[in-house]
């Protein structure tokens, strides 16, 4: 149990211009869960494994529980870590995988045996303790990795997308179980994922990357509600939100024939002429043609059975736009309807068209 | 049925002519003797394990067999595991698997160069007698002696035969001189200092009581020392004399097995490597990082990770080598000299010593080659078993 600081943490492959990790800076609490989500290549694992010691730090520091540890190697650490691929030890039973970390130790055999049994009941592994890793399914691959971060009771647990070479439904299993493990055992973790549902659903907070720098940390709560800039705005909830940027009126933004109100305050720090606008594709409603809402041709139809998604085009000032609106599975339109969308209330989201800065 | 016996009759008839037809006459020519005309039963596998000579290429064989395969593995996982962490690893890979492009003729000729006795001529001693000396002084004069032990002037004349040179009683004081007494040109007279004798610089001169060194020091650059005066002797030691130090006699009949090793495992090195880097390249990196995070030192990761997942690679070299090492003939042909041949002896040199060289004995030679397919035998048998399993 610990915290673990990034100070201005730098990244540089040799031979590369662009910073892998730029200036990272990020606290994490003593017991928290935080996941590190963002595009492939935006730098998350690189980030992981600057923590783990695997990936040398170029700048800045690297501190856990208070101790810099920038020029530690890994095993003084005190870390343990759940890969992609898990990572076992091919030519070692289970048992002997989750104990390796102990013997190296000098852990004595009734502990060992004691912590790998008690790690073993607790991942459901009891029976499979002699079978060697290719003997297992991906599923208790997956557990006894975890098995082998668990029996170390370290200070930090890291892990790497370690649920992505998982099936769909183990992956939502196995996402609720890991999560609920962390919360049991209180130790700190940093968790890398490309999947924002996971994100979303696993993390205490959620830290946001692209292009090896950070651009939000914040509950998913908040960063669903309040993204800080277009790329998280995008990045956070599934479909992505509509994000198009349109010419500003004086009391808002000009969607063709739709004007969605903007507050003075907004229209003032927008500034000239464009503004971005999103609104999430369940922020939305199908309303009569009469009611002012935009006119879109739906070109798709996905179909949940509890929602559907309308995928379509509207002409909003000239040019052909793509929009995604949620709607009820009951009621969804057909091909080539014309359907008319209104956002709901005030959950459209507002940021300045060349930065791509929020506004409150 | 017919189709399969027209397809595979062409290689069975090679088959038949050129491996078994062979394989049962030499069976059948060892049970006769050098004319082969008589039939001995037996005997030429008696003579096999009791003549001295076979005695000895056997146990050498046992010695190529237990040291030669893996000094090989070793040496190529030690190179593999080097060369998969620096950035010119290919370049390094090509300059170590070089000598897999020598025919053994040459690298046999190579490395009698290598192991020439005279350090300046045989790199090997070079190195050797390099490092010795660096560690301990040379000899200032090896082989040269004094010309008397009787000098009371504390002068030491000193000519070139080696003598021993026991010491001198300082009479007055204790400074005095060696010098070389001999004067170019001729003309000197023993034991006196003429014009044109040069004094030695860099002799050591001690002063002993009562067989104790009580002081010691080095003549200057023109031959002169200086010691306390006292109730001691002064002598020579007869270290200043004794014969340098000049390395090992790697042909010599004591190590000239080991030596032949070190050069096939110069030769094979690069073979195992390559084997063994293909099989690097196959495990997966994120086992090692585990093992790091788990508290591994390298060499840990190493011992207890890296090699038990290269298990298979390591055993296949192995056992490619100990029927490569069974069968060396043309390395110990080339490389020990024809007076330590029957010390460096192998089964197989040993078959063509006797079929061809001289004895012309075809059936004692035909019961070694037996013999030796006897024992290359099981290691085959492991081999195809083990492609048998992963085919």
């Amino acid at each position: 149990m610990a915290t673990v600081s990034y100070k201005g943490a730098t990244r540089r492959y040799p031979g590369t211009t662009r910073n892998a990790v730029d200036k990272l800076d990020l606290e994490i609490g003593d017991g928290e869960f935080l996941v590190l989500v963002g595009p492939s290549g935006c730098g998350k694992s690189t980030s992981l494994r600057m923590l783990a010691g695997l990936e040398d730090v170029d700048e800045g520091a690297i501190l856990i529980e208070g101790k810099d540890v920038t020029n530690l190697p890994p095993k003084d650490r005190d870390i343990a870590m759940v890969f992609q691929n898990y990572a076992l030890y091919p030519h070692m039973t289970v048992y002997e995988n989750m104990a390796f970390a102990l013997k190296l130790r000098k852990t004595s055999k009734d502990e060992i045996d004691r912590r790998v049994k008690e790690a073993a009941k607790l991942l459901q592994l009891e029976e499979y303790l002699s079978r060697k890793p290719k003997a297992l399914s991906g599923g208790q691959r997956q557990r006894v990795a975890m098995g082998r971060a668990i029996v170390r009771e370290p200070q930090v647990f890291l892990m790497d997308e370690p649920l992505s070479n998982l099936d769909a439904k183990l992956r939502v299993q196995t996402r609720s179980q890991i999560a609920s493990l962390q919360k049991n055992l209180g130790i700190t973790t940093v968790y890398v994922t490309h999947d924002q549902v996971e994100a979303m659903t696993m993390g205490h907070r959620v830290a946001v990357m692209l292009d090896g720098v950070l651009q939000q940390v914040d509950t998913p709560r908040n960063l669903y509600d309040s993204p800080a800039n277009v790329f998280v705005a995008g990045f956070i909830g599934s479909p992505a939100m509509n994000i198009k940027t349109v010419t500003l009126g004086a009391d808002g933004a000009r969607f063709g024939s739709m004007l969605m109100p903007l507050t003075r305050e907004q229209v003032t720090a927008a500034g000239d002429g464009k503004v971005t606008v999103g609104f999430r594709p369940e922020d939305t409603d199908l309303v009569a043609p009469s009611e002012g809402g935009l006119p879109i041709v739906v070109d798709l139809v996905e179909e949940l059975g509890s929602d559907a998604y309308v995928y379509g085009h509207a002409d909003v000032n000239g040019e052909q736009e793509r929009f995604t609106v949620r709607t009820d599975g009951r009621s969804a339109p057909s091909l080539g309807d014309t359907v008319y969308v209104k956002p709901r209330g005030a959950h459209h989201h507002v940021f300045h068209a060349e930065t791509g800065v929020r506004i409150a | 049925m017919k189709r399969a016996a027209v397809f595979c009759g062409p290689a069975l008839v090679l088959l038949a002519a050129l491996v078994v037809y062979p394989i049962g006459y030499t069976i059948v020519r060892s049970l006769f003797g050098g004319d082969g005309e008589s039939f001995v039963g037996l005997a030429n596998y008696q003579e096999i394990f009791t003549s001295p000579e076979t005695l000895t290429a056997l146990r050498n064989n046992a010695v190529w067999v237990v040291l030669a395969p893996s000094l090989v593995t070793i040496a190529g996982l030690f190179f593999a595991v080097l060369t998969d962490r620096i950035r010119w690893a290919s370049a390094v890979k090509v300059v170590i698997f070089l000598p897999m492009a020598i025919s053994f003729l040459a690298a046999g000729v190579t490395w009698r160069m290598v192991y020439e006795a005279d350090p300046d001529r045989g790199i090997a001693n070079a190195a050797i007698v390099t490092v010795h000396d660096a560690f301990a002084d040379r000899p200032p004069y090896p082989g040269a002696r004094l010309r008397s032990t009787e000098d009371t002037a504390g002068r030491f004349a000193v000519v070139g035969v080696p003598a021993p040179a026991d010491g001198v009683q300082a009479t007055e004081g204790g400074s005095g001189v060696v010098w070389l007494d001999f004067a170019p040109g001729g003309g000197g007279r023993p034991g006196v200092i003429d014009p044109g004798e040069k004094g030695l610089p860099g002799v050591r001169v001690e002063a002993v009581r009562d067989g104790k060194v009580v002081a010691e020091t080095t003549t200057g650059p023109d031959g002169r020392y200086t010691l306390p005066a006292g109730d001691h002797t002064i002598r020579l030691p007869d270290s200043n004399f004794a014969q340098p130090f000049n390395g090992v006699d790697w042909l010599g009949p004591s190590v000239v097995t080991p030596a032949i090793i070190g050069a096939y495992v110069w030769i094979w090195a690069g073979f195992a490597m390559v084997l063994i880097s293909a099989g690097l390249a196959g495990i997966p990196r994120e086992t090692l990082e585990a093992a790091r995070i788990d508290g591994a030192s390298e060499w840990q990761v190493l011992r207890r990770v890296t090699i038990p997942q290269l298990r298979p690679v390591l055993v296949v070299v192995w056992v490619t080598m100990v029927i490569n090492v069974l069968k060396v003939f043309d390395l110990v042909l080339v490389l020990a000299p024809e007076a330590v041949q029957a010390d460096a002896n192998v089964v197989a040199l040993q078959m063509w010593r006797v079929s061809f060289g001289g004895a012309r004995d075809l059936g004692l030679g035909s019961a070694l080659g037996v013999l030796l397919f006897l024992l290359v035998l099981p290691a085959m048998l492991f081999n195809l078993r083990r492609l048998r399993r992963e085919g």
